[in-house]
């Protein structure tokens, strides 16, 4: 059980946050971390491209609103809204979150990579390409926050559950295939920002021996 | 009406202007444009707006924004911090991963005016401050000094916890250039820059950026003088020359040790004149006349009896009470004939050409005391015949090796004047008075004339004589030495000389031999050069040894019996094949006969063509270890065993 203290905003760990093994090889931890935000970033780096793709050639008249992401199916979940607030969260529950969030995007991608190919845009192959690579990204991911998570306690593989309600189907006609589109890749945006920041708030958290990271 | 029309323009244009002096002039403000919103540290952000045309009356900007999911209109809260149009968002208002929906509201009298609103999340508008504490050290290295560039980040940044995560770049220009190299400095906080302009100023500047926002502004630059480090560079050129110096000596010493080879190697001698008689300095006279006199050799076109001394030349084995070979003459003539040439030997002209006193000092010519019994009929054959005349020569030689075995050669060497000549093909010879009787002969007669039979095959004896003609010696030899053992013990001189005495009486060949210089000598050639033969070893064997001045007195105490050797073949140009013991022995499996084999004698090369009076140089043939090839160059100092 890793026994945190939390004193001026930093947290310390120890006990077995502090090395992790792998099989026979002991892996520390905070290289688990490193590899794992650095996937995060690509991931969000990934969506970021899509947004921006997505509104190069988005005809302006047809452009609904901007979409709300309050509306977004992971909006239900409690995440730090300001710095203060988001150090002091625990390691635990920040592991928790991302993994949270994570998995709460696996069947939107899906549902994504299926609708990019049939995508009323003229980038569409590049978008589909691009939703596929993130959808590797976040199961690769996944699969190194199961590890990590093990090695942080049961809080920390806490999991919760946000459902997808949106169904398969974006719409039918163009105007609101594209608007649900666009809605979805903001929701994205910004919860593989969310994953990103928590892993690198754990990341510094645990970097003892790099602490010229941080 | 045109009255009318002027009145109702001036009085609406009176209008206007009462209109606009009442205030009207101004307007509601323009939009205002262009929200943009930065956050330097993603705990506070900032947005400017650019306003629009304020209507000439005075315009207040007012900021309002919403954020998501909540329809509650909050205005900003400070408009001071950021300078004008501007609203600052601290700390206390910013929320991330929250949508915020700006508007800027112009207000004047007149009106106001909205700006189209703006969506901004603040983590993505993150965009730090240049990093700060630029510092730039030379390295106290003197000899390849280098910049180490350090910096921190910015203040507001909190980079330890990792709530923000910074990439760095650094860039540098010289001083004067306008060129900037970046350098890309990853999350490290230092760097170091090599390769500098020895001497140079140097600008250095740095940057950093969020991993998902923007690049912050360049930091002021950050002046250092790099110092001189050139004179560095001299002392290596110097070292580079001095090395350069050195191979070339190396170089210049190799080429001066291997001079000569090398001035061959370029410059090939050219062959000069080798004419017996001639002298070269004589002809680089260039009197011509005296030149052609001296070609034409009195001796030339010989005469009757100048043709016989050098056609006819024999091979005398005297008895030791008998007559003794005079070698004096021939060495004379030998000397004469050297005289011209001894000291010119150079690399060009052919060993023959050489003074060399290996080579037989015979002349031709036959035997004085002898008498000749040659003649010159078959002068012209002897081109042809002439290394067969050796051949059969030392054939009989060999045919005789057993009489002289046998005999009891007191004398301590046997001088042979010359290989008898073995000149016609027919056997027309006359025994000369022998002292003893020698049955042999009419083997001897028999190797002659059998090997007589094959003139034209001397060719081939060079190497591998044919099998038809190898068999014919063969057999003579056999023949001849079966013959001899039957015989009686003769005295190996006598024997040989009774045998060589056959031979000119058979007058069958001629053998030139010619001195050690090819060239003229046959014109001066005097009949009483000899072939000392001296013992080879216990057994029989012959040793034939050119008679040379020097060597003679040595010679004549240090071998006690002759030895013969049996031919084995003979070199169509010159020399004498002479079988050593090993060789005959596996070869004559048939002939018990014990023959010892003469180790090495040198037996010059006869002359090719005697009409021409002037002699080839002859190659000198090698001397092959199991054959005893006659090897003409090899000197005195045989090993006689």
């Amino acid at each position: 059980m890793a026994q945190r203290r939390i004193s001026g905003g930093k947290l310390f760990i120890t006990g077995e946050m502090c090395t992790a093994t792998d099989g026979e090889r002991a892996v520390p931890v905070n290289d688990l971390l490193d590899r794992a935000s650095q996937r995060s970033d690509k991931m969000h780096s990934l969506s970021t491209l899509l947004t921006q793709e997505m509104d190069s050639h988005f005809p302006p008249y047809g452009r609904m609103q901007m979409p709300r992401p309050a509306d977004c199916h992971t909006s239900a979940l409690q995440t730090p809204n300001d710095k203060e607030q988001a150090l002091q969260v625990s390691e635990s529950d920040l592991m928790s979150l991302a993994r949270s969030l994570l998995q709460a995007w696996v069947d939107p991608l899906a549902v994504l990579s299926t609708s990019a190919i049939t995508l009323p845009h003229p980038s569409k192959s590049s978008i589909s390409s691009k939703i596929q690579e993130l959808q590797e990204h976040s199961k690769s991911l996944a699969d190194g926050l199961d590890i990590l998570s093990g090695k942080m306690g049961p809080s920390a593989q806490a999991i919760s559950f946000l459902p997808y309600t949106g169904g398969t189907d974006l719409g039918q006609d163009r105007v609101t295939i594209l608007n649900k589109f666009n809605f979805l890749l903001s929701c994205l945006r910004r919860d593989s920002h969310k994953i990103d920041s928590f892993l690198k708030v754990l990341r510094c958290r645990a970097a003892k021996l790099q602490p010229e990271l941080c | 009406t045109m009255k009318k029309v002027g009145e109702v323009v001036l009085l609406w244009l009176l209008i206007l202007f009462i209109h606009n002096a009442a205030g009207e002039g101004y307007s509601p403000p323009g939009k205002p444009t262009n929200i943009s919103c930065r956050s330097p540290e993603k705990e506070t952000f900032t947005c400017w707006w650019k306003p629009g045309s304020d209507g000439g009356l005075p315009t207040t900007y007012a900021l309002y924004y919403r954020k998501e999911g909540s329809q509650r209109v909050f205005e900003c809260p400070d408009y001071k911090t950021a300078g004008k149009n501007s609203c600052f968002f601290s700390k206390n208002v910013t929320f991330v991963w929250v949508n915020y929906n700006i508007t800027v509201v112009a207000t004047n009298s007149r009106g106001r005016a909205f700006s189209d609103p703006v969506d901004i999340d603040v983590v993505y508008i993150v965009k730090p401050n240049p990093p700060e504490e630029v510092v730039v050290n030379v390295t106290e290295d003197k000899d390849w000094p280098f910049l180490q560039v350090s910096w921190k980040p910015p203040k507001m940044a909190d980079t330890r916890s990792g709530w923000i995560t910074l990439f760095y770049e650094v860039r540098l220009k010289l001083e004067n250039k306008n060129k900037w190299e970046e350098v890309s400095a990853g999350q490290r906080k230092t760097l170091q820059i090599y390769s500098l302009r020895s001497g140079g100023t140097y600008e250095v500047q740095v940057r950093c950026k969020p991993d998902h926002g923007f690049w912050s502004e360049w930091s002021p630059s950050s002046r250092v003088k790099v110092p001189e480090y050139f004179p560095q560079e001299r002392s290596m050129w110097i070292l580079i020359v001095v090395f350069a110096a050195f191979i070339l000596v190396i170089f210049i010493w190799m080429v001066y040790m291997n001079f000569h080879s090398v001035k061959r190697y370029l410059l090939p001698p050219v062959p000069g004149p080798k004419i017996k008689g001639i002298d070269k300095q004589f002809l680089k006279s260039g009197k011509s006349e005296d030149i052609f006199s001296s070609l034409v050799v009195s001796d030339f076109p010989p005469t009757t009896s100048n043709y016989e001394d050098f056609l006819v030349q024999y091979l005398e084995v005297y008895v030791p009470e008998e007559r003794e070979l005079i070698m004096d003459e021939g060495k004379d003539l030998q000397d004469d004939s050297f005289k011209t040439e001894n000291s010119t030997c150079d690399n060009d002209s052919g060993r023959g050409s050489c003074d060399s006193h290996t080579l037989l000092t015979d002349k031709g010519g036959g035997d004085k005391e002898d008498g000749q019994q040659s003649d010159q009929e078959g002068s012209q054959a002897e081109a042809d015949t002439k290394s067969q005349e050796e051949a059969l020569e030392e054939e009989l030689l060999a045919c005789s090796h057993e009489n002289l075995q046998s005999s009891n050669v007191s004398n301590e060497k046997e001088k042979v004047k010359s290989w008898p000549s073995l000149f016609s093909p027919l056997p027309q010879y006359s025994l000369s008075p022998v002292n003893r009787p020698n049955p042999p002969k009419t083997g001897q007669q028999h190797c002659l004339s059998d090997s007589l039979f094959t003139p034209n095959s001397m060719p081939s004896y060079f190497t591998q004589p044919g099998p038809s003609t190898r068999k014919g010696f063969r057999s003579n030899y056999w023949e001849c030495s079966f013959d001899h053992k039957q015989s009686h013990p003769l005295h190996p001189q006598s024997a040989a000389h009774e045998h060589l005495q056959a031979q000119n009486d058979l007058n069958t060949a001629h053998v030139d031999y010619m001195g050690a210089p090819l060239d003229v000598h046959v014109l001066n050639v005097r009949p009483s050069e000899y072939v000392e033969v001296q013992r080879v070893s216990v057994e029989d064997g012959v040793l034939l040894h050119p008679v040379s001045p020097s060597q003679e007195d040595s010679r004549t105490l240090s071998h006690q019996t002759e030895d013969y050797s049996r031919v084995r073949v003979v070199n169509n140009d010159n020399g004498l094949l002479l079988l050593q013991r090993d060789a005959i022995e596996e070869e004559k499996s048939m002939c018990p006969y014990q023959e010892d084999v003469v180790s090495r004698a040198s037996i010059t090369p006869t002359l090719q063509n005697s009409a021409t009076g002037i002699n080839i140089a002859l190659p000198i043939l090698d001397e092959m270890a199991a054959s005893g090839y006659i090897d003409t160059a090899t000197m005195f100092g045989l090993p006689t065993h």
